[in-house]
């Protein structure tokens, strides 16, 4: 299907914050309360519409444990935007955000759009990190944030949405180079052919081959 | 607890299963014809000779009744069984947990056996893997760990062997550093068969390079996990026969194999996603189901394949490895 972009998204935080079912609720409108855990990496896609453009997401997802950052961080390359995952319901989970901040900052392109994410928000009797504090480092860093629930899917449409205007915000004030593919934005056929002006031959090309 | 849902090791069998049994209906006179000739061979012996009348028995499969024991044997784990006794246990004592640096919340929630319907295995398993963490603490516990773990439970039906098989594989068959923090032994063991794939199969090689797919992110999953969940039980477990008898050279053949076979699909593969959906595909169908022609084919399809070979490689890569990450991180 024709799209006006590409992005391409990283999901990272700890093992068992509920990654793998963010990105099942978000591709295909469901739970699974029993998940394998992610080995590697795992793809998932949707496409949305944002001012009118269809934009393609592509959205890679990492194993959380520890031992695999060393793989994690070479899937940043190219990356439009990460969303960061804790669980408001374990506190190490909210603990660990600072290494994953620095990491993903490290190997990532300057204009990454991170987006917080609180999951597990149907689990509030559980609750052990405030939504204050998830506001709080969220306002410190200069991320966005969400709480949301991978389960009831609250939250969830928005917290991958709202990642996509910023980043395309960010295309419309010219802050990403979109002619470069390592910002993690690629121009699709849609662009093309509506605006062949602006993209120039190189747009064009691009489509051609990019058909993921 | 309904049979007819799970295969003969508990697990649900998957889609497709009907020609997975009509393989085994075949596949059951090679096991007993297999069976009959490694009782004559063993008459009652603990140990296994390392000679090519064994060789050529192993790689033909190993009868499910005598796995644990040939593994045990091939593999050392029962030597160290024995001159260590008392030592799995000892490391499950509550003296080891206090200083030890593995907690056990180091072992995720979710870890958990897929047979549920035995809830005691959940326990060995989580015994084996916090045994494992406390025995080798550099590594400690390591996502894909939990599969191996799992694999021989079921195999050896004993924790305490099971450790020591886990020993054998992480201390000595895999190459140093698969699963320990920095993952130097994987991330070298992929471009090991980069390196093998641009002289066995240089189109595909010139896919990835087009598409700029690192080896990483389509075959991290077979490294680590060792095949489980990759491909079928019965066959992974006839390429775990050969991995005890023979070494770690055995993944090369495997992952060669499978890319070899399923070279006209992977050039097919227009994007960098489309090459990682193919990779997943190419473990899937008929081809991997029928676990005895997929053996035979891993000792034919990739050509000859000496560990002088693999051993040359892994150093080379190692060392550019290091290189390029000290130059990254200082």
């Amino acid at each position: 299907m024709a799209y006006a972009y590409l992005f391409k998204y990283i999901i990272i935080g700890d093992t068992g914050v509920g990654k793998s079912c963010l990105l099942l609720q978000f591709t295909d409108k469901r739970f699974q309360p029993v998940h394998d855990l992610t080995i590697g990496v795992e793809f998932g896609a949707r496409m949305i519409t944002i001012d009118g453009k269809q934009i393609k997401l592509q959205i890679w997802d990492t194993a959380g444990q520890e031992s695999f950052r060393s793989i994690t961080r070479s899937y940043y390359r190219g990356a439009a935007g990460a969303l960061l995952v804790y669980d408001i319901t374990r506190r190490d989970t909210f603990n660990h955000l600072t290494t994953w901040l620095e990491d993903a900052r490290q190997h990532s392109n300057s204009n990454m759009v991170i987006m917080l994410i609180g999951n597990k928000s149907d689990l509030e009797s559980r609750r052990e990190v405030k939504k204050e504090e998830g506001e709080a480092f969220a306002r410190e860093h200069g991320l966005i944030f969400m709480e949301t629930s991978a389960k009831t899917a609250s939250n969830v449409e928005e917290a991958f949405i709202n990642t996509a205007k910023e980043i395309y915000e960010k295309i419309q004030e010219g802050v990403f180079d979109i002619n470069n593919e390592a910002n993690g934005i690629k121009i699709g056929p849609q662009h093309a052919t509506t605006n062949s002006t602006l993209s120039g031959s190189q747009g064009g090309q691009q489509a051609g081959g990019g058909c993921c | 607890r309904n049979k007819a849902k799970v295969d003969t090791y508990g697990f649900e069998k998957p889609e497709g299963y009907e020609s997975y049994e009509e393989m085994m209906a075949q596949y059951v006179a090679v096991l007993t014809r297999q069976s009959v000739k490694w009782s004559k061979l063993l008459q009652g012996k603990v140990h296994v000779e390392n000679n090519l009348k064994v060789k050529r028995y192993v790689r033909k499969g190993v009868p499910n009744e005598y796995r644990a024991q040939i593994w045990m044997a091939a593999s050392g784990a029962q030597e160290h069984l024995e001159k260590n006794p008392g030592y799995y246990h000892s490391l499950l004592g509550t003296e080891q947990q206090h200083d030890a640096k593995l907690e056990e919340t180091d072992i995720p929630q979710n870890v958990q056996f897929r047979k549920s319907s035995e809830p005691c295995l959940q326990k060995a398993l989580y015994n084996v893997l916090l045994a494992y963490g406390h025995h080798n603490q550099v590594v400690g516990y390591c996502q894909g760990m939990n599969f191996i773990a799992g694999y021989l439970i079921i195999i050896t039906k004993d924790e305490e062997k099971s450790f020591w098989l886990m020993d054998a594989l992480l201390g000595r068959i895999l190459p140093v550093n698969y699963y320990s923090p920095a993952m130097l032994g994987l991330k070298t063991d992929q471009e090991v068969l980069g390196e093998l794939v641009r002289v066995k199969a240089p189109a595909v090689w010139q896919t990835m390079v087009q598409h700029n797919v690192m080896w990483t992110l389509v075959v991290s999953q077979w490294f680590i996990c060792l095949y489980i969940d990759v491909l079928p039980v019965e066959t992974v477990l006839r390429i775990w026969d050969c991995l005890f008898y023979e070494g770690s050279k055995i993944l090369f053949r495997v992952a060669l194999t499978l890319i070899r076979h399923h070279q006209a699909e992977i050039l097919q593969a227009r994007s960098m996603v489309e090459v990682c959906e193919c990779f997943k595909l190419i473990t899937q169908g008929a081809f991997t189901y029928d676990c005895h022609t997929f053996m035979q084919e891993i000792f034919r399809e990739p050509g000859s394949l000496s560990m002088a070979t693999i051993t040359k490689l892994r150093e080379t890569y190692r060392e550019r490895i290091v290189a390029e990450e000290t130059r990254l991180c200082p």
